[in-house]
């Protein structure tokens, strides 16, 4: 059951890779993530080129966000205006990381900033989610109602520029979710995701959105930025091989599917702790890949 | 047509007495690469015409990919953590190179003669070097790299006698080769020398579906990256319809 990928220049498994995509589309759907940061890993793994691993798992995350924001839009749960706020920070930091990419990779550098930056971020947001689940879970079992949504504090609500946002019921300054927008597009750049992993716990911990909103309004955010970076890897890496991110794609949007079925049964404490638990999970094996003393000190790339 | 005429038949009328002629071939002139391709396997195969003793005489079958460079990094810790910390870019190496022979190369011929022909993967060097320090490192961790790809391989005893003068050798040709054109060299080597040698070219190319997606994917970036998104787009919102539940 092997099949040639054309632009990745090798031979595959199909029923491995739509296997990767069900169960990567199946965390989407669930969290409202778009899963780059383990289906790249994955596929990278699995002896996919980094480069087409990369770019091709953009469009994998661009389809199974489509499906998993029309469940959510279906919910009216999605705020279009903070999405469009945020996406105009999104267009320019994307544009930004492109420029930020062939630069570092022309220092020769871009294995050691991308592997940083993974475990940098993960382990910062892993931990700060998985406190902050666990803290609520506690408060629920000892009894304590669910506090109300804490006023937003400080600097935030200092900014000028306030808008109102109705769905979020949020009236803040668009300076934040343009800043949160165009540093996930910048991430998505360089790294290869969508960026849901960080654009979630911000939008629930910065701007203070109800969660509700947050999981339809990050993954709207996400299919702009990932359609947008697909369209400049094939332009200038041509990285993004079809036949690769249709199989992707299959599996992804049918487990996204059934991810949005799972999650309507857990509770938004529950799915925070789950979805911390995976992040610090991906945080900790690459950090033992940067820690642990390799087998083989020596990598080899053809055709670079 | 007439000078090749010519030259046919000065060939031809050559005293019998000459030395020892290789005629070789290969099983297959063109390899296509298509949706089912998982490697195959080829084969060369070969006749010494006028040989004077089965003794001393021994055949080495080369097939070369086309040139392409190496970059090879190496790790090192560095305030705890494993970093690529240096490189070497090997220019013009082989991207695919087999080797089958009667015999182990050091029994065939001395090491300046081997490395004079580029024979045995010891003696692949690259056309150009980017590198700060001695590249010898670098270029033994490339050959390891491919060597357990199975793209560089050199096989003691892959070319076998089928009758006195007639040999053949399988050559497995990886999934992952390169597409371009690829050379089958044999050489006849006697006592030491090379007395004969023949060059048959070999061309991998894809075709079909898959060559369509790499010409498009290439020659219209743009409409093909318009394509991609358009195709994730479309089996999302079908996902989405097709699995519609009840409001």
């Amino acid at each position: 059951m092997e099949i040639y990928l054309p632009i990745a220049e090798m031979s595959v498994q199909w029923l491995v890779i739509l296997g990767m995509g069900f169960g990567v589309g199946f965390l989407s759907g669930l969290f409202g993530v778009g899963g780059g940061f383990l289906l790249t890993p994955l596929l990278v793994f699995y002896g996919i080129p980094s480069g087409i691993a990369v770019a091709t798992t953009l469009s994998h995350v661009t389809a199974s966000s489509i499906s998993g924001a029309l469940a959510q839009w279906r919910k009216r749960a999605i705020d279009f205006k903070m999405a469009g706020v945020m996406l105009c920070g999104g267009f320019a930091g994307t544009a930004f990381g492109v420029w930020l990419f062939a630069v570092m990779r022309r220092a020769g550098q871009m294995d050691l900033v991308v592997s940083l930056s993974y475990v940098v971020l993960l382990g910062t947001v892993g931990g700060l989610m998985l406190n902050e689940s666990l803290a609520a879970i506690r408060a629920a079992r000892n009894g304590v109602p669910p506090s109300a949504r804490p006023l937003n504090r400080g600097w935030i609500q200092a900014l000028p520029l306030k808008a109102r946002f109705r769905k979020s019921r949020l009236y803040i300054s668009v300076i934040p979710p343009i800043l949160i927008g165009f540093a996930v597009g910048t991430l998505s750049a360089i790294m290869g995701i969508g960026g849901g992993f960080i654009l979630v716990p911000a939008m629930i911990y910065l701007l203070r959105m109800p969660t509700s909103m947050v999981i339809g309004t990050s993954l709207t955010q996400i299919i702009a930025v990932t359609a947008l970076t697909t369209l400049l890897q094939a332009t200038s890496n041509y990285a993004v091989d079809i036949l690769l991110a249709a199989i992707l794609i299959l599996g992804g949007v049918v487990g996204a599917q059934f991810g949005a079925r799972a999650g309507d049964r857990l509770r938004g404490e529950q799915l925070r702790l789950l979805l911390a638990l995976l992040v610090l999970a991906v945080f900790l094996r690459l950090l033992w890949g940067l820690v642990v003393t390799p087998p083989d000190f020596y990598s080899v790339s053809l055709g670079a | 047509m007439k000078q090749l005429a010519v030259v046919l038949l000065l060939l031809l009328a050559r005293p019998a007495a000459a030395a020892e002629e290789l005629v070789s071939g290969v099983s297959q002139d063109t390899i296509q690469i298509t949706s089912n391709y998982t490697g195959s396997d080829i084969v060369v195969f070969g006749d010494i015409e006028g040989q004077q003793s089965a003794a001393g005489r021994d055949i080495v079958v080369v097939v070369r990919g086309p040139d392409t460079d190496i970059v090879v990094r190496r790790r090192d810790r560095v305030a705890g953590v494993w970093i690529n910390h240096d490189a070497a870019g090997l220019n013009g190496m082989p991207s695919y190179y087999f080797l089958a022979s009667t015999r182990p190369l050091s029994a065939i011929a001395n090491a300046a003669m081997l490395a004079r022909y580029d024979i045995g993967l010891q003696n692949l060097q690259p056309d150009s070097v980017h590198s700060h320090h001695d590249y010898e490192p670098f270029r033994q961790a490339a050959l390891r790299h491919l060597g357990q790809e199975k793209l560089y391989s050199e096989t003691p005893g892959g070319v076998e006698f089928l009758s006195d003068t007639l040999f053949r050798a399988h050559v497995p040709v990886p999934a992952s080769v390169t597409r371009g054109q690829y050379n089958v060299e044999v050489f006849l080597f006697r006592a030491g020398a090379i007395e004969s040698a023949q060059s048959t070219p070999l061309f991998i190319d894809q075709t079909g579906l898959e060559r369509r997606l790499y010409n498009f994917a290439h020659n219209s970036p743009l409409t093909y990256g318009l394509a991609a998104v358009l195709l994730a787009v479309i089996m999302g919102w079908m996902s989405s319809v097709i699995f519609r539940r009840p409001a």
